[in-house]
């Protein structure tokens, strides 16, 4: 039972409090952006008046199911979200956020435009490449820590990274596919004038549109707790070290967004699954054995 | 006792009177009627007996044994019949060799080591009397319908019908011998008869492409069978018994004394649930009318395998070879059967695939053989059951509608059969996606694989998870696409095949929802008898919540998705500005005509192929079973020389 109303008070929660910190790390992330590229760049708060607005737009759509798709994607990532951040079980986490990653996908192909379909069948691409090193994630924490549980990391002497530093690296490769940066934005891109549109968002419009940006501000938030996690051990000092790290994770995110180019989706599953391998493999081994 | 003999007897008498009767109304009576007693009575069973620790019945008949004798000689001369008629050598000798085995076997040896206690129940057997009377007939009613349509489609040929539905009922009575026989040589003859029935059922068509695979199925399954058949003379001649749980108990206690057996018993285990290198057998299945394929895949047949392999696993937790034997090749199995499904775009052939992958798991788990293990492997097994029926029956009655069992046609399934699409899409997201059934039990693998530190198994399941994501999602994202209005072809569906889906349906969400109950009134209860006390491998509390977003998404599909919003504009999509005419997809191209955009979804045939694929998997199971035989041959004979 306790573990039921966590999850609900946790998931409120992180309703509340993720889109506001996900909409200023977004605003900080065009910012800096700007800055690499000798730019100034809009207002810290602009990510907050463009969703505004997308929310006041007329409703249109294709059809009547997509705008159910999207509730449902951004129910679940706030469910998952919830079970985050009131130290549940990160399996079960990243089991719901793949649910939540299908319900886009299912409202990408259900318009049955063929941008949008290249788009979903791309989405999917990157949650296969991504999905091995995510398992391996869960796994190395369940071996270094003896539980799936995030809160049972606060009980911890050292943290998650000394003997999971392979696997963090792992996951901050796949991270830039998490979190759509170039070069592995293959499912939709930044730009308008792309040869694909906007990918898996081209016939989302509007309010729809707008729950699509909170939900990526809420994935954006739940990924960098992922790799927030690495840091925690017992004492609320760790808790510093670990935002310090996420500040820093997510600024390299940044850098590698802007000065890389996209690739092909063969390269991205590639090296997605090469790392995996080496990453997630060896470490995991090692846990094992030695 | 009685519920025994009447769940095996009610279907063999059912299939007589089936193979006898010509006429349909006749035959729809005998097959509701005989179904609706089998799940009523398996239910009873199941429900009386709720947590049961075992229970052995002293029973031994010379009358059954003789049954068993004779059947086996039926068996033989039917196979060897058709390998004449067919000129097929393999199959000939291999019949041959089975049944001058199993002859000598029932003069000789069999006699030397009675059975006391020749029938049983215990918790799992119960199990997989639910999934027999439940989904077997389920799938047997469904089948009044299809078979139907299917006898319209092929007008002049031969009406086989009475044939089929008998075999069936066979198939239903086979399995109940085998979960319920201590008797080892009883289980055994369950055991040929199912691979017979399967036999008669794949080649159903008599097409060339029907018999030849057929035959494929019956040469891997009597090299199956022959592996049993040495187990039971190692059994009798070396341990002196063929009792089934006495042969547990002893191999407990000495572990080096049942290498060889146990060996040979999973081999019989590999071929049956088509792991590599036998899974082509299950892929050439799919030429066999729909209702046979679900049969074979869901309830019956491969579960009969896996079935064995769940009674073992406390013997893999003991001896090295047999388990590492059973982990690697259901490991590699699942991994590159996945692969293999991504390049597939006959819906029939993806189940097929995912079936193998799934039992690779299930196979993998008993393995590892501890109860976490075996608590993951027991649930894969109830929840593939369930969805893999499902599934296929909605192919099949998808197949006859629209004229096709590619997915890429499919995409215009929901507006033309939205209720079936739905029922696809639940059964397609009890299959990958957690809060559902399969991913909870794939939870549990990880975890009691990460507990075995079984580091080969963690990296397989990763990968082919992945696999399984991909080729599962591109089906789910076709179905959910919708077009123009179509006419609604659902009106022609059957009666009798709507009671089916539905009856899977309500099944699916009702087993997922009450996952946890499952689990502490069947599951535990038999792991208990087996280990002594355990706990399940996740706790209740997080499969609460598991249950509580089944709810939501289960709503969201068949309530949410029919909401009509009355605010919402409705626009057309977008085609570069130049669109002729959005309904049908066609934009001005650049030479000022009209085409038609469209997409397929991808396959990557060049990464995820069979050629690239089948040849890793189906050498290295091959090594690793030669491997296997060659070790523990040599280490039974130091232990008994």
């Amino acid at each position: 039972m306790t573990t039921f109303v966590a999850t609900v008070v946790g998931s409120i929660c992180f309703a509340v409090l993720a889109p506001i910190v996900g909409c200023f790390l977004d605003g900080l992330d065009r910012k800096i952006s700007a800055g690499m590229q000798g730019r100034v760049g809009p207002k810290l708060m602009q990510p907050y008046w463009d969703v505004r607005k997308l929310l006041q737009k007329e409703k249109m759509s294709v059809n009547t199911v997509e705008g159910t798709y999207i509730a449902c994607a951004l129910f679940f990532a706030i469910v998952a979200g919830g079970l985050f951040y009131s130290g549940g079980n990160f399996l079960l986490c990243t089991l719901v956020i793949t649910l939540s990653s299908l319900f886009f996908i299912m409202a990408a192909y259900s318009t049955r435009s063929p941008f949008a379909e290249v788009g979903a069948a791309r989405e999917t691409l990157q949650v296969m490449s991504y999905e091995p090193m995510v398992i391996f994630t869960a796994v190395g924490m369940y071996m270094i820590a003896g539980t799936f549980d995030v809160a049972g990391l606060f009980d911890m002497r050292h943290p998650l990274i000394c003997y999971g530093w392979p696997i963090f690296l792992g996951l901050l490769f796949i991270l830039t596919i998490k979190l759509r940066k170039s070069p592995f934005d293959i499912s939709s891109s930044h730009h308008a004038h792309q040869e694909l549109v906007k990918g898996i968002t081209t016939e989302m419009s509007g309010p729809t549109l707008a729950r699509v940006q909170i939900l990526h501000w809420c994935e954006n938030v739940l990924f960098l707790g992922w790799t927030g996690m690495f840091f925690l051990s017992a004492g609320p000092a760790s808790l510093i070290v670990a935002l310090v790290f996420v500040a820093l994770v997510y600024f390299l995110e940044i850098w590698i967004d802007n000065n890389f180019a996209r690739v092909k989706w063969q390269v991205m599953l590639k090296w997605a699954w090469i790392v995996a391998l080496v990453a997630g493999g060896i470490n995991i081994a090692v846990l094992a054995f030695a | 006792m009685v519920h025994i003999g009447f769940l095996v007897c009610l279907p063999l008498v059912a299939a007589v009177l089936l193979s006898l009767v010509r006429a349909n109304k006749a035959r729809n009576a005998i097959v509701y009627v005989s179904a609706a007693l089998i799940a009523a009575d398996s239910l009873w069973l199941c429900f009386s007996q709720m947590g049961t620790q075992g229970v052995y019945f002293t029973f031994s008949s010379s009358a059954v044994d003789a049954v068993c004798t004779l059947a086996s000689i039926a068996i033989g001369a039917c196979i060897i019949a058709y390998a004449v008629r067919y000129k097929n050598v393999w199959a000939g000798i291999l019949a041959v060799v089975q049944l001058v085995g199993s002859l000598v076997f029932d003069f000789t040896l069999a006699h030397t080591a009675s059975v006391e206690q020749g029938l049983y129940f215990d918790s799992l057997s119960l199990i997989m009397a639910f999934i027999i009377g439940i989904i077997g007939t389920g799938i047997c009613v469904y089948a009044i319908g299809y078979m139907e349509d299917f006898q319209k489609e092929h007008e002049g040929e031969k009406d086989r019908r009475p044939t089929l539905f008998a075999i069936m009922f066979l198939f239903l009575s086979a399995m109940y011998v085998i979960v319920f026989s201590n008797n080892m040589v009883w289980a055994f003859t369950g055991w040929e008869v199912t691979t017979l029935c399967s036999f008669l059922l794949i080649g159903y068509t008599k097409t060339d492409e029907a018999i030849r695979n057929a035959f494929r199925q019956i040469i891997m399954n009597i090299a199956g069978g022959l592996g049993f058949l040495a187990a039971l003379y190692y059994s009798a001649g070396v341990m002196g018994t063929l009792d089934f749980s006495q042969f547990l108990q002893m191999g407990m206690i000495a572990p080096a004394l049942v290498v060889l057996p146990v060996t040979c018993l999973t081999f019989a285990g590999l071929t049956k649930a088509a792991q590599m290198p036998f899974h082509t057998w299950l892929l050439g299945a799919m030429v066999a009318p729909t209702p046979t394929s679900a049969l074979l895949h869901s309830s019956t047949m491969v579960k009969a395998g896996v079935f064995l392999l769940i009674k073992l696993a406390p013997l893999y937790a003991l001896s090295v070879i047999p388990s590492m034997l059973a982990i690697l090749v259901g490991g590699i199995t699942f991994c590159l059967a996945s692969f293999m499904a991504i390049s597939q775009s006959n819906a029939k052939r993806v189940l097929a695939y995912s079936t193998i992958a799934n039992l690779g798991l299930i196979v993998a788990c008993a393995g590892v053989g501890t109860p976490e293990a075996v608590w993951a492997a027991i649930f894969l097994v109830i929840f593939h059951a369930v969805a893999k029926s499902l599934l296929f029956l909605c192919v099949g009655t998808a197949e006859h509608h629209i004229g096709s069992r590619n997915i890429e046609d499919m995409d215009l399934l929901f507006e033309r059969m939205p209720k079936l699409a739905r029922l696809m899409m639940l059964g397609i997201m009890t299959m990958f996606i957690a809060p559902f059934g399969m991913l909870v039990s794939k939870w549990a693998t990880l975890v009691s694989i990460i507990d075995a530190q079984q580091v080969a198994l963690i990296v397989l399941l990763a990968f082919g998870s992945a696999a399984t994501f991909m080729f599962w999602a591109k089906w789910l994202g076709k179905l959910s696409g919708i077009a123009a209005e179509q006419e609604d072809v659902e009106l022609t569906v059957h009666k009798s095949e709507w009671i089916a889906l539905y009856a899977m349906a309500g099944l699916i969400v009702v087993l997922c929802a009450l996952l946890p109950v499952v689990s502490d009134c069947s599951v535990l209860p038999y792991l208990q008898s087996v280990y002594g006390s355990v706990g399940a491998p996740i706790g209740n509390d997080l499969l609460w919540l598991m249950s509580v977003l089944v709810i939501v998404v289960a709503i969201v599909l068949f309530a949410g998705l029919n909401r009509q919003p009355k605010d919402v504009r409705k626009a057309s999509v977008y085609m570069s500005g130049v669109s002729v005419n959005s309904e049908a997809r066609t934009f001005i191209n650049s030479m000022s005509g009209e085409t038609e955009a469209t997409s397929r979804n991808m396959y990557l045939e060049n990464i995820f192929g069979e050629k690239t694929i089948k040849p890793i998997g189906e050498i290295a199971c091959t090594l690793l079973i030669i491997a296997a035989f060659a070790v523990s041959l040599s280490l039974s004979i130091s232990v008994l020389f």
